[in-house]
């Protein structure tokens, strides 16, 4: 479902984000994307959704080389990947239910259409009875909620989420987790970066550790440190 | 495709919600470059009309001091006919031209004990098809032995076309650089706006969408600026142009202002088509150069 080959990233600064990076990640996999701050997990997100593109190597995702791809086709992968972020990205003026149907408005999809999957979202993670609520308005878990419901409105095969958990309480975290773990279960591909030691432990999925842009470890039913 | 228009005209109406001075402004901006420009336009044409009158009423006259046979005057006004661009010539002989003079002022003095002679030349009145082909017919006229004198009012005609030109040239010139300063105006106004939302712009193309659709509700908002402006704009030339032409031919009932309908219905549709691709274009550019600098 997405692979990487040889994958490097390196910035006009001179920062080098990630460096040979070779990865496979099959359909329906979960997988925890740990290791500290500037260790290049962000940007080995941004370059599956194609916000970044490698240095050298290749990026493929759901069959489709994301490396190569025309700007005109940049939406239309996107649409293939849910995101979901440490600071949620919601838009302040809009209620829940707009922010979530916001992603299938933009792929023109029909009224009806927009508003059955978007009450299916919401329920799925939970957010029915907070439809008509702006963000302001919502609590941190609420928010990352809207922010999932709004990742995965359009079915995607991928979901990313960056950091869900950065901005939450233990608890808060832990039901984020179980929810993309419910994700998972319905056929989604999941990848989720982390500092969140006690999920990862708790969990025992794959684990990918980057280390100063360089893949150090790859184990599957794996924790947050090497056993 | 009909949910996704609504949402565009939602997202534009929202838009100039968020940013209403500046909308404003971009309105105000249009409204006074339309006008301006609506008034030229009218000015220009109606001088135009003005000349085009004079000049078709036009007339050259020739003056014979010399005394004529009636013989040799009709030869001489079949000669003036026949010149290129004549169209019609009328002869009143010295004596004719006495008589009626004499009829008209005879009540109020005794002219034949002031004047002895005749003192009046025979006239020819010529009337030209053309006002360009005035000097030409006036040269060939004089250069009959006979003639004269030839008098017409070319000079007169010529500094109002050359008014006119001026007014053509300066107009023309003036309503470009507004409307140049007018896009200028609209496109940083609406790219005010668009960098308010850079944010939804980056969750829109997060979330999949292309940059056309990030495109639309920004066109749309600078068509609305676009309208409003240009409708008012013909409002306030329609109404402030009728009072005006109504003073003027109260007063001086013959001059030939413009208040043909349909001429004065295309000059406001241009005012609103103009406002209209105005606010459109500005649009345009604003969100095109913000989406250039956004991410892929």
């Amino acid at each position: 479902m997405i692979e990487l080959i040889n994958v490097t990233k390196s910035f006009t600064n001179g920062i080098h984000a990630l460096s040979g990076i070779n990865l496979h990640i099959g359909k329906e996999e979960f997988v925890f994307l740990v290791g500290s701050s500037g260790a290049g997990k962000t940007t080995l997100m941004k370059l599956l959704y194609r916000d970044e593109i490698p240095t050298s190597g290749k990026v493929i995702v759901d069959r489709i080389n994301v490396t190569e791809l025309d700007a005109s086709q940049i939406p239309y992968l996107r649409r293939n990947i849910g995101i979901v972020f440490q600071d949620f990205k919601l838009l302040p003026k809009r209620t829940v239910y707009e922010n979530v149907a916001f992603a299938l408005r933009v792929t023109g999809a029909l009224r009806s259409t927009i508003r059955r999957k978007t009450m299916q979202a919401l329920e799925l993670v939970g957010l029915l009875r907070r439809v008509n609520s702006f963000p302001d308005e919502l609590s941190g878990g609420e928010k990352q909620r809207a922010c999932i419901a709004r990742a995965i409105v359009n079915n995607p095969p991928i979901l990313l989420a960056d950091e869900p958990t950065g901005n939450l309480d233990p608890a808060t975290s832990w039901d984020i987790l179980q929810l993309l773990d419910k994700i998972n279960k319905r056929n989604t591909t999941v990848v989720v970066s982390t500092h969140n030691k006690n999920i990862v432990d708790e969990m025992k999925k794959r684990v990918i550790e980057l280390e100063g842009g360089r893949l150090v470890r790859d184990q599957q039913l794996g924790t947050y440190n090497v056993k | 495709m009909l949910s996704s228009l609504e949402f565009f005209i939602v997202e534009a109406f929202r838009s100039i919600r968020r940013s209403a001075l500046m909308s404003f402004v971009a309105i105000a901006t249009i409204i006074v470059s339309l006008t301006i420009f609506g008034l030229f336009l009218l000015l220009v044409l109606n001088m135009g009309n003005i000349v085009g009158s004079i000049s078709s009423r036009m007339d050259l006259v020739a003056y014979v001091y010399k005394d004529l046979s009636l013989d040799d005057a009709g030869v001489i006004q079949i000669k003036i006919s026949n010149l290129p661009g004549v169209e019609k010539v009328e002869f009143t002989s010295k004596t004719e031209a006495w008589n009626n003079f004499k009829d008209e002022f005879n009540s109020k003095l005794n002219l034949n004990e002031v004047v002895y002679d005749n003192p009046l030349p025979h006239t020819y009145m010529v009337r030209v098809r053309n006002a360009d082909m005035l000097p030409q017919v006036a040269k060939e006229i004089s250069s009959i032995d006979v003639v004269d004198e030839v008098r017409y009012n070319g000079k007169l005609i010529q500094q109002i076309k050359s008014l006119i030109s001026a007014v053509r040239v300066g107009g023309t010139a003036l309503v470009i650089m507004l409307s140049f300063a007018t896009l200028l105006i609209v496109v940083n106004t609406i790219r005010l706006t668009v960098i308010a939302r850079e944010t939804d712009i980056y969750i829109m193309k997060l979330v999949g969408a292309t940059d056309n659709f990030v495109k639309w509700p920004f066109i749309i908002e600078g068509i609305i600026i676009g309208v409003v402006g240009g409708v008012t704009s013909l409002l306030i030339l329609k109404l402030s142009y009728e009072a005006v032409v109504n003073r003027i031919l109260q007063a001086l009932p013959f001059l030939p202002l413009i208040t043909d309908y349909g001429l004065l219905m295309a000059i406001y549709a241009t005012m609103f088509f103009g406002g209209t691709a105005l606010g459109m274009i500005g649009g345009y550019i604003s969100v095109s150069r913000v989406l250039k600098n956004e991410m892929q």
